[in-house]
């Protein structure tokens, strides 16, 4: 997914017990089969934007790294089910020690890398030593607050941390936790070495990436022997290279408008789900005029987030009033805190003394984000202030000087990490938010038991939203479009990867 | 193929006329638009209306309206100002700075000709929109920066242009007088170089104007130019790109209105070379 990754997110969450999604609708269309031309039972091609740069995800951002590596390639001690939920994967079961700061994992038998060596705690223990010693991307702070892992014997490990710390378990399901070799981490960038269900097979930049089923596979061995990623700078090359049979499934769709040419007839389906990835319109809490809360809460109630999610992503998504999705098992529906009212907008923005002031709107040159862009200001500037829009490159440009610099008054982005309502904790970062209550809730919610995190997240969810600390446009939907008769996708996607191990082709009948 | 013709059947006089008849119509509606659109246009411009989205041609929207529920016909014609703005900014731009430097390359040591046509050949080496783009990636995305790029990125062809056309201008026998009369090289570059090579610059000048709209619609199409939600052709072929096969008619109309632009200065530019080199020699 084309979107932001925040460098620097504390993953705020743990004993996921997810929700299904209730908003979310699925969209099964079925209908005859197509003739795969070039396809067949034996692969399977995705079509994917944004090819990576590296297969090394120690050392490069990027969420197209994790998305083709891991779970298929590389795999962690533990793992999110389709619901989001916290599973054991290398580790058989996992114990949390009272006083939440030690947690003890059995690891499984007979697990092996993919150059032969055993899977042992020493390798778990060296694993997560170098993410704080080696690792250089941002996310790698999520793992500050590991004091110490051990490898009691060789399949124990003890893992204690400097503070109980809800996120961090939750950080180990994502690339953070991923497994490595002790004897396989010399070129990652070209040459992945993993315990997973598939293995590297072939690399060909600009083009495609083809992962190969891992015959030693410790797990039950996955039904498609290959399986093909191929990246498109165009979406609409993708969207074309898919109707014309050259593609099984587009991961993520990036033009919902056009939807309407995957038919059933033409033997394919569409699935609707939902994501992590919070539309934000950000608003800087720190300059005039969007220090004074009456301003930003006139913002909320200026925009008609209705029309603007028909408009910017054809109605594909859901209405969301907080940086909490649905997917998380703590969602309160809180767009009902600041709705559609321009009358309430434009008394607000005079009771502030705001009239004519200018917001200068900065957005990535993102279609999603120029495209709300100008619903937002053709609503805000009904309340008497007015809006500038400047789409700027990203992400280099966008980056350096909304994200980094914070030279901006409103913004538009999709925050696609999961569980990053922390994020308006840190009043440095670029929202620039300082509520002192939200900020305690949020370590509370860290520290706490489980039912106390449920609680304080989903208060600190509502004070952010009552503070109007930004808006939330919408929630990205999770578009997949897939051949007739694959099976086997996920609806929802809950974490960063596209797990290929689940896919499988139906019987013909 | 042009020329063949010309010399077997038609004097280029005639091509020449009939090319800048054609031209000047197509050029002279989209200025006649442009300066229409400044007082009226059938809905405000940019005026969002989600209500009316993507609704068909025809009825109230003589061209339909975008995603946003603007007016396709009002926001084409609203851009035919934003075209014509840069190509004629682009033009002056890359004129005012590139004819003085190339007249002067022209009558300097041969050094300081040498030094300005080698720094010439630095811009002209860089393709011309790979220019704009890095200029416009650095100070930001605007119809202003689009123009100066654009401008910056012609002046070598002024430049050198005018140098080729003033060195016979400068052997003449008139300009020889003019320096044995005393007359300074600023004076004699004013009286008599520059109006002997007015209509080799003319031509130049309709030529690079109908680039200009190419590249500032290239531009904003990349999301470098004129920012949302002032109507761009280029902005809005991008805007359609992605409703292309639900909404294809919404791609086709600004890509109409460039390629009428462009067709109609391109035919001026012909047009009027053929007018003023009838008599002389013809180059390639």
């Amino acid at each position: 997914m084309r979107a932001l990754e925040p460098p620097r997110p504390h993953g705020l969450a743990t004993t996921a017990r997810a929700l299904a999604a209730g908003t979310a609708a699925v969209l099964l269309v079925s209908g005859c089969g197509a003739p795969d031309d070039g396809g067949g039972a034996d692969q399977v091609r995705v079509g994917l934007v944004a090819e990576p740069a590296s297969l090394d995800f120690t050392s490069n951002d990027g969420a197209a790294i994790p998305q083709a590596m891991l779970s298929n390639v590389y795999e962690g001690l533990v793992e999110l089910d389709a619901e989001g939920e916290i599973r054991p994967l290398l580790a058989e079961e996992y114990e949390r020690s009272e006083d939440g700061r030690t947690y003890t994992f059995r690891l499984r038998d007979g697990v092996r890398f993919s150059d032969g060596a055993e899977f042992t705690a020493e390798d778990a223990a060296f694993s997560i030593e170098r993410v704080k010693e080696e690792w250089t991307i941002g996310l790698a702070d999520q793992m500050d607050v590991v004091e110490e892992a051990t490898a009691t014997d060789a399949h124990t490990l003890e893992v204690v941390l400097e503070r109980p710390s809800n996120g961090w378990l939750y950080a180990m399901t994502t690339r953070i936790g991923a497994m490595f070799s002790r004897t396989g981490v010399d070129r990652l960038a070209t040459d992945p070495v993993g315990t997973g269900p598939y293995t590297l097979d072939t690399w060909e930049r600009g083009d495609r990436l083809v992962l190969r089923r891992n015959p030693d596979y410790w797990g039950e061995a996955p039904q498609v022997p290959t399986v093909v990623f191929r990246y498109f700078q165009d979406p609409g090359a993708m969207n074309r290279t898919m109707l014309a049979g050259g593609l099984d499934v587009i991961a993520n769709m990036q033009e919902p408008e056009e939807l309407g040419s995957f038919t059933a007839d033409g033997g394919f389906r569409v699935v609707e789900g939902t994501t992590h990835g919070e539309v934000v319109l950000a608003m800087n809490n720190d300059e005039p005029p969007l220090d004074d809360v009456r301003v930003r809460r006139a913002v909320r109630h200026a925009i008609d987030r209705e029309a603007l999610l028909e408009t910017a992503w054809a109605g594909h998504g859901t209405l969301i009033g907080s940086m909490v999705p649905p997917l998380d098992p703590w969602y309160e529906d809180l767009t009902g805190v600041h709705p559609y009212d321009p009358d309430r907008a434009r008394d607000l923005v005079e009771e502030a003394g705001a009239e004519g002031e200018t917001l200068r709107l900065r957005v990535p040159n993102l279609p999603y984000a120029v495209n709300s862009a100008q619903v937002v200001q053709s609503d805000v500037e009904k309340t008497g202030m007015d809006v500038e829009i400047e789409s700027l490159e990203f992400p280099a440009r966008w980056l350096e000087e909304v994200h980094g610099a914070g030279d901006y008054d409103m913004s538009i982005i999709a925050h696609v990490e999961p569980r990053d309502l922390h994020l308006f904790a840190d009043p440095d970062y670029y929202f620039h938010y300082g509520g002192e209550k939200f900020a305690d809730l949020v370590e509370e919610a860290d520290r706490g038991s489980p039912q106390e995190q449920a609680d304080k997240t989903r208060e600190a969810a509502r004070v952010l939203s009552e503070d109007a600390a930004a808006d939330w446009l919408f929630l990205m939907p999770n578009l997949t479009v897939a051949r007739e008769g694959l099976a086997g996708l996920p609806r929802d996607q809950v974490g960063e990867a596209f797990t290929a191990k689940t896919l499988h082709w139906e019987e013909e009948g | 193929m042009r020329r063949v013709r010309a010399r077997r059947a038609v004097s280029p006089r005639r091509t020449g006329a009939a090319s800048l008849a054609v031209g000047g119509v197509l050029a002279g509606a989209v200025v006649a638009t442009a300066l229409l659109s400044l007082v009226w246009t059938p809905y405000p411009p940019e005026a969002v209306d989600t209500g009316a989205a993507l609704l068909p041609p025809g009825g109230e929207h003589l061209l339909g309206t975008d995603r946003f529920g603007r007016d396709v016909l009002s926001r084409i014609m609203a851009g035919a100002r934003v075209t014509l703005q840069a190509g004629v900014s682009a033009v002056v731009i890359a004129a005012a700075a590139g004819v003085p430097l190339g007249v002067a390359a022209a009558m300097a040591p041969p050094w300081l000709s040498r030094l300005v046509l080698r720094a010439n050949d630095l811009v002209l080496a860089f393709p011309a929109l790979l220019l704009c783009i890095m200029l416009s990636a650095v100070y930001g995305g605007s119809t202003l920066t689009a123009m100066a790029a654009i401008g910056i990125a012609t002046v070598p062809l002024f430049a050198r242009l005018a140098r080729a056309a003033a060195l016979p201008v400068l052997t003449s026998e008139y300009a020889a007088a003019a320096r044995a009369a005393g007359r300074g090289r600023v004076a004699v570059a004013v009286r008599h170089v520059l109006p002997n090579i007015a209509d080799v610059l003319i031509v130049q000048a309709s030529v690079a104007f109908a680039i200009a709209i190419l590249a500032e619609a290239a531009l904003s199409y990349l999301g470098l130019g004129t920012q949302p939600p002032t109507p761009s052709w280029g902005r809005m072929l991008q805007e359609a790109q992605g409703l292309l096969s639900s909404a294809p008619l919404l791609s086709l109309w600004p890509g109409l209105a460039v390629a009428v632009a462009v067709l109609g200065f391109n035919l001026v530019g012909d047009g009027l070379r053929d007018l003023l080199d009838a008599g002389g020699v013809r180059e390639g």
